[in-house]
């Protein structure tokens, strides 16, 4: 099937956006109020995500099957009000990896050239 | 920090309120897609902050979320710009489909144009040609072209017609029904539930419809499904045929025996129609399908276009030039016409042949 196949490189480098909002995703689907918030657990304040940027970005990541919306549903912590939630597709989970991928090779390049102050917790191991 | 729980609520109200407004900068089919969630998330972002930080922190939202807006709407604004740039070239795009049993190439030139016409402020047709890249795929549901005409003031003829051509196409091909007729009624059905719900969340929106004309081409047949008046039209040789019937109130006298067809033609009342979707639940599609055959042609377009060039006008052009310079020319001609109402085409020439074995 021609989708199975798509390259995962070919839409290398991600905008931080996108990057951070598959990330957000990696580990399970959530509505777009809950991508905003796992972003903001996890990056703080050096990421700051407007509604536009969140939705702009996934309706690009809709166009290109990096994610899909996998249905509506209330998120019992909030209210009863039904929100859609997003997942991550096959391709966009091998795009993810090769964005990690390509990110580890420049965090090497910085290590190499002693850029960095303290590699070792930032590099990780392969 | 502490607030009445009043004034909280107050503040985050008129602060959705405010919001939802400053939404009508981003494009209308971003909007039919995203408001309401942006909307939601917007609250819920206001509800945490207001939590957090007190009137501080929606105010430090506010800037956050007015600096966002400036610069996505602007880029959303120019996407489309560009995508409608795009669709005014057209596109061309050729497959080849191998069907079990015979060989049957299939190789489709398609061009597609919409525009706004002489008199109107906007455009409220929309059109889509679907070619599937995967091979199985294009085997089994075939090719897919739609024309859509929208009505309702203001943006909301735009939204219905949009939506009508994108959730048509979405629903015929998550389908798997292999039966063509059946799955594009059901999908034609689907897209006007959709048009009825969204037109019934909104004042803005209530009374929004669409006319939808849908026609799919695999192996040598094509299936055609409307609602409404935009047609379909199969040009072969030097003939030229309607495949589709209008829903309107001249077909209706014609069939009555009250107007002849050329009295239609400048009937004052000859854009009047009594079917369309976005009016009711259920809406009754009808469907249509012929066998193609090498070197067939088949247009589907709006009443913008056929009210303005006639049969013959059409089947001259379309016969004479390529799909590209067609859809072009056919647009030009209603348009030296008056262009009263908006112009959409779709040219799909079709050459089909056995395969070596």
């Amino acid at each position: 099937m021609k989708n199975s196949n798509r390259d995962s490189e070919a839409l290398l480098p991600l905008t931080p956006a996108v990057f951070h909002i598959l990330l957000a995703l990696a580990d399970s689907e959530r509505h777009g109020y809950g991508i905003m918030q796992e972003i903001a657990a996890r990056a703080g304040s050096s990421v700051r995500m407007g509604p536009g940027t969140l939705y702009g970005s996934i309706k690009r990541m809709l166009a290109d099957g990096l994610i899909e919306a996998s249905g509506e549903r209330p998120d019992p912590a909030l209210d009863d009000e039904r929100r859609r939630y997003y997942r991550l597709t096959d391709f966009g989970r091998r795009v993810l990896t090769a964005e990690a991928q390509r990110l580890e090779q420049v965090v090497r390049v910085a290590q190499s050239k002693h850029v960095l102050h303290n590699p070792e917790m930032i590099g990780g191991t392969p | 920090m502490t607030m009445k729980p009043g004034r909280t609520m107050w503040m985050l109200s008129a602060s959705v309120r405010c919001y939802r407004m400053l939404l009508l900068s981003y494009p209308p089919e971003f909007r039919a897609v995203f408001a309401q969630e942006m909307t939601q998330t917007f609250r819920d972002c206001c509800r945490q902050a207001m939590v957090e930080q007190g009137s501080q922190g929606l105010s430090r939202l506010w800037g956050l979320t007015l600096y966002d807006l400036v610069i996505t709407s602007a880029m959303e604004r120019a996407r489309t710009l560009m995508a409608s740039v795009k669709q005014l070239f057209g596109v061309t795009a050729t497959s080849i489909v191998t069907t079990e049993g015979s060989m049957l190439m299939f190789n489709l030139t398609i061009a597609q144009q919409t525009d706004i016409g002489r008199t109107r402020q906007s455009n409220e047709d929309n059109m889509l040609a679907y070619v599937p890249e995967d091979a199985q795929v294009l085997a089994r549901k075939g090719a897919l072209f739609v024309v859509t005409d929208g009505l309702g003031g203001h943006t909301s003829g735009e939204i219905a017609s949009e939506m009508a051509a994108r959730m048509t196409r979405d629903s015929y091909y998550q389908e798997a029904d292999e039966d063509i007729a059946t799955s594009l009624q059901r999908a034609i059905k689907q897209a006007n539930r959709a048009i009825v719900e969204r037109a019934s969340q909104n004042d803005a929106w209530s009374g929004m419809g669409t006319t939808v004309v849908a026609a799919v081409l695999r192996d040598d047949t094509v299936y055609a499904a409307n609602v409404g008046d935009s047609r379909v039209y199969i040009v072969r040789d030097d003939n030229i045929r309607q495949i589709t019937e209008d829903h309107s109130w001249v077909v209706q006298q014609i069939r009555a025996g009250q107007l002849t067809p050329e009295e239609a033609r400048s009937h004052p009342k000859r854009n009047i129609i009594y079917r369309c979707l976005g009016e009711d639940k259920d809406v009754e599609v009808d469907l249509f399908s012929e066998q193609v055959q090498d070197g067939d042609v088949l247009v589907l377009c709006t009443d913008g276009l056929t009210g303005l060039v006639n049969d013959d006008e059409l089947c001259a052009i379309v016969r004479q030039y390529q799909p590209e310079e067609s859809v072009h020319r056919l647009i030009e001609r209603a348009n030296e016409n008056g262009g009263p109402d908006n112009i959409t085409a779709i040219v799909v020439r079709v050459a089909l042949e056995k395969a070596p074995a």
